[in-house]
């Protein structure tokens, strides 16, 4: 009775170890700052069909003059087809969040997938894994994505393949680096002793080992995903049935608001892409450096 | 080291730049002896070929306009046919020999003589080639012989009366120089100066960067009053309109109605808004097919009832589109021709105006067994969602707003729409395979409406291997009947009224919805060009003419004429090089100072 059960002692472990964790993220002072933006941003994008009215997304329902600048009925302007700039900025967020994380599961799964495996398995797996994954790392992504998302069929889910698919490599490495030095420790060899097989071992001691890691390396990849959704909208190779901030720049540029002068166009989705880009890698740097123990060191 | 080697980059890159404004100046199209008159042009628009016979998009034949001369031409004022290459002409009692006499003294531009041979030459390769029928062979099949009796006279003889043989717009090639290309569907015609006829000659090309041209010399109507025309290719239109409000250019085309009204009262720019020869529609893929009738494409089998059709056109508001979308620089649609050709255009009569009526459309789809599912869309008569794909040229300003509104509505009545944005190449090709549900389209209606009328019919069905000219693949009985009427009568009231009735089958049939003949914007540097030929005149366009006398009229603004423009770039160059260099030394000596500082 007295004696807890291991899996009870490795979660208190856990537990413990969050709490640590968490008590050097609050340390930093620019994570902190990202963290709350971050979640300031996240409920509003969540909790915009509550607080907000969808229907001023639709041009047949819009109601001022095309490209009016910012007063108090339109906080931000109107757009070339008269609907409100901060209605669309608002709604922007939910779709560029979305294809940012959905993108980012993507890289950061073949990633972890692939670094695993390499790792794990060594020899030739890991010969052929890794020239693919150099092979990746050499292409220049963006004009790979943009040759993506022209051959995949318009949408969403093409733009989150086309960035997904090009930016997996570096986690990839991370992880293959991470698996091999935990792979090098003893238990791992006792696990092998006991008659541990590749599926014991990867899923229950490489992968919570590397686990940390891979999550500070996700909240950064978010950051360059939304950047990449951005881009390849903004080129008009994104979906127009899905307004991010990218499609309205996209938009904004096609309908003349350069030469118009029309700054509450371009700039609001803009500046939008800028901080929650910057709230991500503030969070994700202030993670990495708690997690990352080469970092912490320093 | 690092600093050493920043300043030597400096060095070499104000080097660079030295050598390349006089580069400039010797040979490509920036700078000018200072007597030269330039008119710059921006253009937004890629060339797909400048070889006459391939030459289709509205970017390339306005090449070839420029170029070539034809058989007969289009008036400045009022676009009635004038004389071209030839001056005079007649027809036989029985409608099918029409002889013309191809006026005396011309030349080509290296000093050869234009005959009647060079014309009959250009109509037979046509006929006996079909790969030179590629752009323009809907004007020359119907010809049963072309000859040339004399050096002034050459003898059409066609099959049926054919309305045409006034406008037939195909540029004339010369024989001496065509009859040595082997293959026409490979030649660029790229062989500098093109000997050409037209009131300019192309000196110098590079796809998407500039094309150049000079004035003709030898040009019967006279030479024109400007010395060079230059049109720079920019990728985006905003560009284009800073390179105007810089200078860099003289003359804009296709503005949106956003920077039409941003250039309203800029100092130094004129505008012009014209009544357009366009019409913008949204087609309704009826079902794919080629010239044997077989399906292609992918499209939405439901589309293929005219009742779902019909609800649809009613669905949309061409007034809105116009009002929100063109910002008013456009006229609402409704038949097929737009209304700058009065003689043709139609437009439906009240009872027969279907009007934007979502409440009806709704209506009427209940009423033809489309049934409303739970969610809202309504399921076909298989029992699917209706839902339609429609595709948009990401590189036509109009097309993104429009969508926006045409989901809209059609989701009012039911209807889902998965808006597709895809280059410009990638909506041509899915335009040709009839991959597309709901597309939008555009076509330039000439002062002669065969050719926009031939893009109905079922000639004009794409064969096996996807060559062909068709519009939204209508292949229509009644459409076919009253085509082949209207080309064969020569009289010109009789020939309206059935170009009407034509446009009301259109109507009917809904395969694309028109809805808007927008107004061509244009803006130019009033400082430095003026006299621009509009066609029509008034009122009329600049740029994208069935002419060149916008560009042939243009001369410099009183102001420009002792041109300081000219070199400029060179002097700009040599200050940009001044301060490189000195920036550049500058930082040498204060990288050796530190240096030294840190010495001590």
């Amino acid at each position: 009775m007295s004696t807890p059960s291991p899996t009870a002692i490795a979660w208190q472990r856990r537990r413990a170890a969050v709490g640590r964790v968490w008590q050097e993220f609050l340390s930093d002072r620019g994570g902190l700052f990202g963290l709350a933006a971050l979640s300031l941003i996240v409920a509003l994008a969540v909790f915009a069909p509550l607080l907000s009215d969808a229907s001023g997304l639709d041009p047949t329902h819009a109601t001022g003059r095309p490209l009016e600048a910012p007063s108090g009925h339109f906080l931000l302007g109107t757009d070339n087809l008269g609907r409100s700039v901060l209605l669309q900025v608002w709604w922007g967020a939910r779709i560029s969040l979305l294809v940012g994380v959905l993108a980012t599961l993507v890289s950061v799964g073949i990633g972890t997938l692939v670094g695993v495996a390499a790792a794990h398995f060594g020899g030739w797996t890991s010969a052929v894994l890794m020239r693919f994954t150099d092979f990746f790392l050499v292409l220049p992504s963006l004009v790979l994505a943009i040759a993506l998302s022209t051959v995949l069929n318009r949408g969403i889910f093409a733009i989150v393949l086309a960035v997904g698919v090009t930016s997996w490599p570096s986690t990839a490495r991370l992880v293959r680096a991470q698996t091999l030095a935990v792979e090098s420790r003893p238990y791992i060899e006792r696990a092998w002793a006991l008659g541990a097989g590749h599926v014991h071992v990867i899923i229950r001691h490489v992968l919570p080992a590397v686990a940390a890691l891979v999550f500070a390396n996700t909240t950064l990849t978010v950051a360059n995903s939304i950047i990449a959704e951005s881009t390849l909208s903004f080129l008009g190779l994104g979906d127009p049935n899905a307004a991010s901030w990218g499609e309205m720049l996209n938009a904004a540029l096609g309908s003349g608001a350069v030469t118009y002068g029309a700054w509450w166009y371009l700039l609001p989705p803009g500046l939008a892409i800028a901080l929650v880009v910057l709230a991500f890698m503030l969070a994700g740097r202030a993670l990495e450096t708690v997690l990352n123990p080469r970092l912490r060191e320093r | 080291m690092g600093f050493r080697r920043l300043a030597a980059g400096l060095v070499a890159t104000a080097l660079a730049l030295l050598g390349a404004s006089t580069a400039t100046g010797a040979g490509a199209p920036t700078a000018h002896a200072a007597d030269q008159k330039v008119l710059r042009v921006a253009v937004t628009t890629t060339v797909a070929s400048l070889n006459p016979f391939l030459a289709s998009h509205a970017a390339d034949t306005e090449f070839g306009r420029l170029m070539y001369e034809f058989l007969t031409a289009d008036d400045q004022k009022d676009q009635h046919p004038i004389g071209g290459l030839a001056d005079k002409w007649d027809v036989a009692k029985d409608n099918l020999t029409w002889t013309f006499h191809v006026r005396d003294g011309m030349t080509w531009s290296d000093r050869q003589p234009i005959t009647s041979r060079d014309i009959a030459y250009t109509y037979n390769l046509m006929l006996t080639n079909p790969t030179a029928g590629t752009a323009n062979g809907n004007f020359v099949k119907n010809f049963d012989t072309v000859t040339a009796p004399d050096e002034h006279t050459v003898v059409i003889k066609t099959k049926r009366p054919q309305a045409t043989m006034l406008a037939l717009d195909v540029p004339i090639v010369p024989e001496h120089v065509w009859s040595k290309v082997t293959d026409i569907g490979k030649y660029t015609n790229l062989q500098f100066p093109v000997v050409g006829s037209g009131p300019f000659v192309l000196t110098d090309y590079k796809q998407d960067q500039y094309a150049t041209l000079k004035a003709n010399p030898t040009f019967f109507r006279g030479r024109p009053a400007i010395d060079e025309l230059q049109f720079i290719h920019y990728d985006n239109p905003d560009a284009a309109v800073q390179g105007l409000l810089k200078g860099d250019v003289d003359l804009v085309s296709r503005l949106t109605p956003a920077q039409f009204n941003a250039l309203q009262g800029k100092p130094n720019i004129a505008l012009n808004k014209a009544q357009g020869h366009r019409l913008n529609d949204l087609l309704i893929n009826p079902g794919a097919q080629t010239n044997t009738h077989e399906r292609i494409g992918d499209g939405n089998p439901a589309l293929a009832d005219v009742t779902l059709r019909q609800a649809i056109a009613q669905a949309i508001d061409a007034k809105t589109l116009v009002d929100k979308v063109y910002g008013g620089y456009a006229e609402v649609g409704s038949g097929y021709i737009p209304p700058v050709f009065s003689q043709y255009h139609w437009s439906p009569p009240a009872d027969q105006e279907r009007g934007f009526d979502l409440a009806a459309a709704n209506r009427t789809l209940d009423a033809a067994g489309y049934p409303k599912g739970t969610d809202g869309i309504r399921v076909d008569k298989t029992g699917k969602p209706l839902t339609l794909r429609l595709l948009g040229d990401s590189g036509t300003a109009t097309d993104q707003p429009s969508s926006q509104y045409v989901k809209s509505w059609l989701g009012q009545i039911g209807i889902g729409v998965d808006v597709q944005m895809v280059s410009s190449d990638k909506f041509s090709d899915a335009g040709v395979a009839g991959r597309y549900d709901l597309a939008f389209g555009s076509w330039g209606a000439n002062p002669d409406p065969d050719a926009v009328l031939a893009v109905q019919t079922c000639a004009n069905l794409p064969d096996a291997a996807g060559n062909g000219n068709s519009e939204n693949f209508l292949c229509d009985p009644d459409y076919e009947r009253l085509y082949a009427e209207q080309s064969a009568e020569l009289d010109t009231a009789k020939r309206a009224e059935i170009v009407k009735q034509m446009q009301a089958r259109l109507y009917e049939l809904d395969t694309s919805v028109i809805t808007a003949y927008p107004n061509q914007l244009e803006a130019y540097r009033s400082d430095h060009v003026t006299g621009f030929g509009l066609q029509p005149d008034p009122g009329g366009v600049i740029t994208q003419q069935n002419g060149y006398w916008g560009y042939y009229y243009a001369k410099p603004a009183a102001a420009a004429e002792q041109s300081a423009g000219a070199g400029l770039g060179l002097l700009i160059g040599i200050a940009v090089a001044v301060v490189l260099v000195a920036g550049a030394a500058l930082l040498v000596v204060r990288r050796r100072r530190v240096n030294a500082d840190e010495r001590e």
